[in-house]
């Protein structure tokens, strides 16, 4: 079946790039995807046709947002497999997420991310690349916020994940001064 | 005696486990229990209430939208906030294309493969599969070209030994029981899914702003500028967009989803004795169709004991009979104290036990009204508005009983299904279909409410609240996909000093309360048929036709306890 690509915003673009944060913000550093391209908002400016999204924990529901893309960049906190310090940031590819020697687990996240992949490319939308930029957590306690290690490989993550578009002739720029980052979750009381 | 313990990891938010005692083939006891705490409320405790719900939106992951609806509308009702009428239809058409989104995902994706056997696509005979779905349903993405592209797409995967994230299904199960046909052209409509879902997020994402958290809500209304002259703001352009979305969307609700469902229901017609469980049932009246919210296109109301001769109307959301009626009950929940509270009342300080089975056992609490334990969720929908004569209900309820009786072609004759039969696993899932249907006709009425409404001259979205001096306590409801859900606030100089939600899982995964007396899943689960317990595929189906918010990987365990059996299901 035939489909057009029509943005949340009702354009239309030949190509499509999601910068894709996933995660809980109230959970602690399980908020690492959201803050992780928050901040990527904030700090660069890219072509139009990359979408940044924060989806939260959207289980089976990422599908529709991986729909025929041609590169997704996913921020996520991981668990992988050998004891690794808080902070430690990792960066898979499609292998690393397609072997089922990867033993890939992804904080709460991961069978959404694998299942959501396999159904697309069953139907034939799956996104040509997919690249996951994942962070080990502190805590991921209900309203511990984010642990200082994190925050701080937060930083390199967004620069990570500017490096990666670069790589691949996608336009993506540091701007000259960061624009109003929206972190709501990370302030006020309780 | 075998004890089966399905502990399934959640794919998305959420634990739930499920423990049944099985003997002579039928479950005797079940118990469900929530293995994640649930405490997301003590959050809102002293935030400012006009931003509650952008963290109620943050509470689930995959209901984000009806959190935040119903925060917004607890707040007003405590503030007795009348909102414009355009602020209702936009909140109404963001509803609608969220539960369309979620029932059609449930059906295919979370469920549909407890019924269709992907192994025996291989054998089937596209050219008759074709014919059969045309003799159903116009639906165009039943062509012959069509099913032969996924049935070879399904052999490469077969033979390649590869199946992926189906590797670990019932397959060849003897419950299973469509024609490889059947499965051919259900497992169509699975990938094809895959394209309906990216359209109803579109369609929030053109109203909300963004998916699949909105930004366009606020205490009051919907932030959405309507000017028809201003390219930035709403306008006809973009009420456009909605009716091309809606009317793309709208063909496979009604020709694939539901007839997908009314094929199931007349192939498996033994399902529809099975899994009645608890048979008091609530809706909450929605979809309001004027500012004031006195007139609904959901009817809301009350059935007891499965009686559909008698419903005790809601007829509002300030139907004081409801909030008199709800309480939870944490005598078996890991929490402190015993016997029930109000949720205005309500405390959710934890008491950790371990698995329990005579004490304390989940981190769900027993919501009760009064005291008797409530099955929410679609079938609840249809009940009530069936049993209230709603055109509309009993339009789409008639559709699929005809259908049903008209596709029944297992040699036995035909058979006609009654309002009083869709009380089981398989009225469960007919349910949501009949009820998805509903809501189709309703996205083009409400899009027509809101077109109307702004080419009248109308372009307010937003009352401004005023929070008094004095504490004020209000409820928000909403007829979500799973369920009545309700928000309960305290607010006090702006702030809220309690917050409490009754969500519909919490409703049917309901554990025992004070006086012993189970939840509906658990209820439900009493004399299912369980012909294997390493591959306990008929307690998956009863569970998943509440659409719990999960999946499951089983542990099965044999009477020592020991692990026999590790599957994961999809």
């Amino acid at each position: 079946m035939s489909t057009t690509q029509v943005d949340n915003r009702g354009g239309r673009s030949a190509r499509r790039i999601a910068v894709v944060g996933l995660g809980n913000v109230l959970l602690g550093d399980d908020g690492f995807g959201p803050l992780a391209v928050e901040m990527f908002r904030s700090l660069y400016e890219c072509d139009s046709k990359v979408e940044i999204l924060d989806l939260g924990t959207p289980g089976l529901d990422l599908a529709p947002y991986l729909y025929d893309a041609d590169l997704v960049v996913i921020a996520d906190a991981v668990h992988p497999r050998e004891e690794e310090k808080p902070g430690t940031l990792f960066v898979y590819c499609d292998e690393d997420l397609a072997s089922p020697q990867a033993q890939l687990r992804l904080t709460s996240h991961d069978p959404g991310v694998q299942e959501s992949l396999a159904q697309l490319r069953l139907a034939g939308h799956a996104p040509s690349e997919v690249i996951v930029v994942g962070v080990v957590p502190e805590s991921c306690n209900l309203g511990s916020g984010i642990s200082l290690s994190v925050l701080n490989t937060c930083l390199v993550a967004v620069d990570t994940i500017a490096r990666l578009l670069v790589e691949r002739a996608i336009d993506c720029r540091r701007r000259h001064a960061p624009v109003q980052r929206n972190v709501w979750w990370l302030s006020g009381s309780a | 005696m075998a004890r089966i313990s399905i502990d399934p990891v959640t794919r998305i938010e959420g634990h739930l486990r499920i423990d049944v005692e099985v003997d002579g083939g039928k479950v005797q006891k079940a118990w469900a229990s929530c293995t994640m705490w649930r405490g997301l409320e003590t959050i809102l405790r002293g935030r400012d209430a006009r931003e509650g719900w952008v963290f109620a939106q943050r509470f689930c992951g995959v209901c984000t939208t009806v959190h935040a609806i119903a925060s917004v509308r607890a707040v007003e009702d405590a503030l007795q906030l009348e909102i414009p009428a355009n602020a209702q239809y936009i909140r109404n058409l963001i509803l609608i294309a969220h539960a369309l989104h979620d029932h059609i995902i449930h059906f295919y994706q979370l469920s549909s493969l407890d019924w269709v056997d992907i192994a025996t696509i291989p054998k089937a005979d596209p050219a008759r599969a074709a014919s059969i779905a045309e003799g159903y349903s116009n639906w165009p993405g039943n062509s012959r070209r069509e099913l032969e592209a996924v049935q070879s797409k399904v052999k490469g995967m077969v033979d390649s030994g590869q199946l992926g994230i189906f590797s670990h299904g019932y397959w060849g199960h003897s419950a299973m029981r469509l024609s490889p046909e059947l499965n051919l052209i259900l497992f169509a409509h699975y990938l094809q899914a895959l394209e309906f879902q990216r359209k109803s997020c579109q369609i929030v994402g053109v109203l909300g702003g963004k998916t699949p958290h909105i930004q366009n809500l606020a205490v009051g209304g919907v932030m959405n500028a309507i000017n028809l002259n201003s390219l930035a703001t709403f306008n006809m352009d973009r009420l456009g967009m909605l009716q091309s979305l809606l009317q793309d969307l709208i063909p496979f609700v009604q020709q694939a989803f539901l007839v997908d469902a009314c094929l199931l229901s007349a192939s498996y017609p033994e399902w529809f004795h099975y899994g009645r469980g608890v048979t008091n049932y609530l809706a909450v009246p929605d979809l309001p169709t004027d500012a004031k919210a006195t007139q609904f296109d959901l009817p809301g109301g009350l059935i007891m004991n499965g009686n559909l001769a008698s419903v005790q109307p809601i007829q509002n959301w300030r139907d004081q009979a409801f909030r008199a009626a709800v309480a939870e009950d944490v005598t078996h929940a890991w929490y402190k104290g015993e016997g029930a509270q109000k949720p205005w009342q309500g405390e959710t300080e934890p008491e950790y036990t371990d698995f329990q089975a005579d004490k304390k056992y989940t981190w769900v609490k027993a919501p009760r009204y009064n005291g008797e334990p409530i099955q929410v969720g679609p079938l609840a929908n249809v009940l009530v508005g069936y049993a209230s004569g709603h055109a509309l209900t009993r339009k789409w309820t008639d559709t699929a009983f005809q259908t049903i009786s008209s596709v029944h072609d297992s040699g036995t004759p035909g058979f006609n299904l009654t309002p009083e039969a869709l009380q089981s696993t398989m009225g469960r899932y007919l349910a949501r279909a009949i009820r998805s249907a509903m809501l189709s006709d309703l996205a083009l009425q409400h899009w027509q409410l809101l077109t109307d409404n702004i080419l009248k001259g109308d372009d307010t979205t937003y009352n401004p609240p005023q929070f008094p001096s004095h504490e004020c306590e209000g409820v928000g409801m909403h007829e979500a996909p799973r369920g009545a859900l309700s928000h309960w606030v305290i607010i006090d100089k702006g702030a809220f000093t309690n917050y409490q939600a009754v969500v519909p899982t919490t409703w049917n995964a309901s554990p025992r309360d004070e006086k012993g007396i189970p939840g509906p899943y658990e209820t439900s689960l009493i004399s299912n048929p369980v012909v294997d317990p390493v591959k306990p595929l008929e307690v998956l189906r009863t569970v998943h036709s509440f659409d719990p918010c999960m999946a499951c990987a089983c542990h099965t365990l044999d009477a020592s306890g020991r692990s026999i059996a590790r599957v994961k299901v999809l």
